[in-house]
């Protein structure tokens, strides 16, 4: 009976994974073994559309994909704990007055992506944006660039962006981890003579490593997943000279064609969906690993 | 008894005449049977509005449901929906040679149209681009012409002239430049406009004539006449707008429009909007002048997509009016007053307060490029196109992140892969 009721309670569980992530899932690895324009009948081609993206035509731009998803998650990571870490502590710092300021750290990231990539796209316009204004205002002129037409500015300026829409999120959640550190062991530090910066670093800081694991996983499976704000700012061809091209972007040109693909080529697509998923599912275990230990440790 | 007999007649008249009335009621209220057509092209739906109420003032009861998608997204969503039995009964097709269509006709998934519709307004050429195993599988609808736009007046200001050999065209953007003008305004964020300016420089310099001997696998990429003209293209940049590399065609379109730069690439569609922004904009076109005065200048002409019949559609019959009123006179004349575009029935007068329009309509049958390289081409019907391989290595070369030799290269060893007469 208690048999019946558990599998009763959770069929409907299941039941939604199973419709809307396992089939999916297992669809799409099977759909990387044909060759499939998206139309019409499918023919197995075995393993030859990862020779494709591995070593074929298509491992130059699957490599630099790749490889702007490495730069994207180094960067974001740096740009997301370090300043998030950096306002936790000063807020933790002054608790008192600063709810207002946990709104305008906060408030990016009730934005969506596609709002955030279209708002900096308009200030950060060559001729007429916000940002080179300023610069020319203040005398900085030399500063101002064509921040999305530079090959080497413009996956920096969407990590940035990234970074900026996300930072509040950090701070919320470091701020939320300080405030749980015990205050017996900071005050006896405090009496001992300890200064605020050591008590930060040796006695808070260590407490916090558990949890700057757990975003910094986050941040590589959400990093590996990207495509929205590259799409925004830079369209599917993650311009300029595929500069900002990640793997998100070059699934969906392959898969759905756009302008300038002359075909779409799912077979190919569900590939390179495979590969993500391959280096994105062993750091999720990664995940599920540090989290049950954290919770066995506050146990 | 004739009492009863002027009854009668009374009672039957009276039941003759509600049952007529309620057979024209019947008929006056019967449902107009419902033609769904999907598109990419937000601009046609007032055409569609139009075709609708035309077609009903002719005794069609048909109810046109035009739905537009992103055109990005569009192929896409047509082909699962296809699949999943819940197509449109007229769909909006590219043009052939070119997979995404090839596709569908492989599939069954579209109806030949000889002997439904009378396409005898079009020419053969814009047939062509829908036509395959000997069918037509759709009804153009509008023909695209590219090339310089450019401000008259500013052009006038200046003594300038349209150019007739590329030299002209240098010299026109030097005096430009000298006295504070922005020559040229180029969106080269948008990567698939610099595929675009390259090929519409190519069907004058190198030309139409060498297009032709390329396709034939009789010239490369490589040739010193391709890498002369990317470099010349390459030259140009000087004079296009400080930062042109972020800058997109809706900047474009409020630059241009309000008379800050003299001249753009671009095609006829760009019209409307420069005069959405400022409807006294005075601009004409000229098609890319050729390097050497010899060598013809053409225009890069190109059929834009045609309407085809979803074979598992229910509603062919009504389908095919409505196909039928699309290959008119009268349907192409409120197309191209609608759109400002040229439609591709040909014969029809473009509306007179768009000089452009009418220049340009005459143009196209007249200076038409018979060979090209981007839509349209043959090199355009395989993986990597020569569109696909424009769009990033323009960027690159503008970029100066490759030279006009590497982007030749380029060009030949990706179109080497598939293009049969590169293949041998």
């Amino acid at each position: 009976m208690q048999r019946r009721t558990l599998f009763l309670m959770l069929f409907p569980a299941v039941a939604l994974y199973t419709l809307f992530v396992a089939y999916p899932f297992v669809s799409s690895l099977a759909l990387s073994f044909y060759d499939w324009p998206g139309i019409g009948p499918k023919t197995w081609v075995g393993f030859q559309n990862y020779s494709n993206v591995l070593t074929g035509f298509m491992s130059a731009e699957f490599y630099r994909a790749f490889w702007h998803n490495v730069v994207f998650f180094v960067w974001s990571l740096i740009l997301s704990v370090v300043p998030g870490l950096f306002f936790a502590f000063l807020l933790a710092a002054a608790m008192k007055g600063t709810g207002w300021l946990k709104v305008v750290f906060f408030f990016p990231n009730t934005l969506s992506i596609v709002v955030v990539g279209f708002l900096w796209s308009l200030l950060l316009n060559p001729q007429w944006g916000l940002v080179n204004q300023l610069f020319k205002a203040v005398g900085l002129g030399f500063l101002a660039r064509p921040w999305l037409g530079d090959i080497k500015l413009a996956l920096p300026t969407i990590i940035a962006v990234t970074a900026w829409r996300g930072l509040g999120f950090y701070v919320l959640v470091y701020l939320a981890a300080i405030i749980g550190v015990e205050r017996e062991e900071a005050e006896a530090a405090r009496i001992d003579g300890a200064t605020e910066i050591q008590i930060a670093l040796r006695i808070v800081l260590p407490h916090l490593l558990p949890i700057i694991a757990t975003t910094s996983i986050l941040k590589f499976i959400w990093t590996f997943n990207i495509f929205d704000i590259v799409y925004a700012m830079e369209g599917t061809q993650g311009g300029p000279a595929g500069s900002t091209d990640v793997l998100g972007t070059l699934f969906y040109r392959i898969a759905f064609g756009g302008l300038g693909s002359s075909q779409t080529g799912m077979g190919l697509g569900a590939t390179v969906v495979t590969l993500i998923f391959l280096v994105v599912f062993p750091v999720s275990l990664l995940y599920v690993f540090v989290l049950e230990r954290r919770v066995e440790e506050e146990a | 008894m004739k009492k009863f007999v002027l009854l009668g007649i009374v009672a039957a008249l009276a039941a003759a005449a509600w049952a007529g009335g309620g057979a024209e009621q019947g008929a006056a209220q019967a449902p107009a049977q419902t033609v769904s057509v999907w598109g990419w092209r937000a601009q046609d739906a007032d055409v569609w509005k139009a075709a609708e109420a035309a077609l009903k003032a002719k005794g069609v009861n048909v109810a046109i449901k035009y739905e537009v998608f992103p055109p990005t997204e569009y192929d896409s969503k047509l082909l699962v929906s296809l699949q999943g039995g819940v197509g449109p009964d007229i769909m909006y097709t590219r043009r052939l040679p070119g997979a995404r269509t090839q596709a569908l006709l492989d599939n069954g998934y579209l109806v030949p149209l000889d002997g439904k519709v009378d396409l005898a307004a079009f020419t053969d050429v814009s047939l062509s681009f829908i036509r395959s195993g000997g069918k037509t599988w759709g009804v153009p609808f509008a023909n695209q012409i590219v090339g310089i736009f450019y401000n008259t007046e500013i052009f006038a200001k200046y003594g300038l002239k349209e150019p007739a050999t590329w030299a002209e065209l240098v010299q026109n953007a030097e005096t430009l430049q000298k006295n504070g003008v922005t020559p040229f305004f180029v969106t080269a964020k948008e990567a698939w406009t610099l595929a675009m300016q390259n090929a519409m420089v190519g069907v004058s310099y190198p030309g139409d004539a060498w297009i032709g001997k390329l396709a034939a696998g009789k010239a490369k990429f490589t040739d010193p006449e391709f890498v002369g003209m990317l470099k010349d293209l390459n030259a140009l940049k000087k004079y296009y707008q400080k930062d042109f590399s972020a800058n997109t065609s809706a900047e474009q379109d409020v630059t241009f429009g309000m008379g800050q730069a003299a001249m753009v690439f671009y095609g006829i569609w760009g019209t409307s909007n420069w005069l959405k922004t400022n409807p006294d904009l005075k601009f004409g076109y000229f098609p890319i002048p050729p390097k050497d005065a010899s060598v013809p200048a053409k225009a890069y002409t190109y059929m834009d997509g045609a309407y085809a019949i979803n074979a598992a559609s229910k509603a062919q019959d009504a389908a095919a009016k409505v196909l039928g009123y699309a290959a008119s006179k009268e349907y192409g004349a409120a197309f191209s007053k609608i759109t400002g575009e040229m439609t591709a029935v040909k014969g029809v007068a473009m509306p007179a307060d768009r000089p452009v329009l009418v220049e340009c309509y005459e143009l196209m049958n007249t200076i038409a490029s018979a060979n090209r390289y981007w839509v349209g081409s043959p090199f355009d019907a395989g993986t990597p196109s020569a569109y696909n391989i424009l769009q990033e290595n323009m960027q690159a070369m503008y970029l100066d992140a490759i030279t006009p030799e590497d982007l030749a290269k380029k060009l030949q060893d990706g179109l080497s892969t598939w293009f049969p007469p590169f293949k041998k």
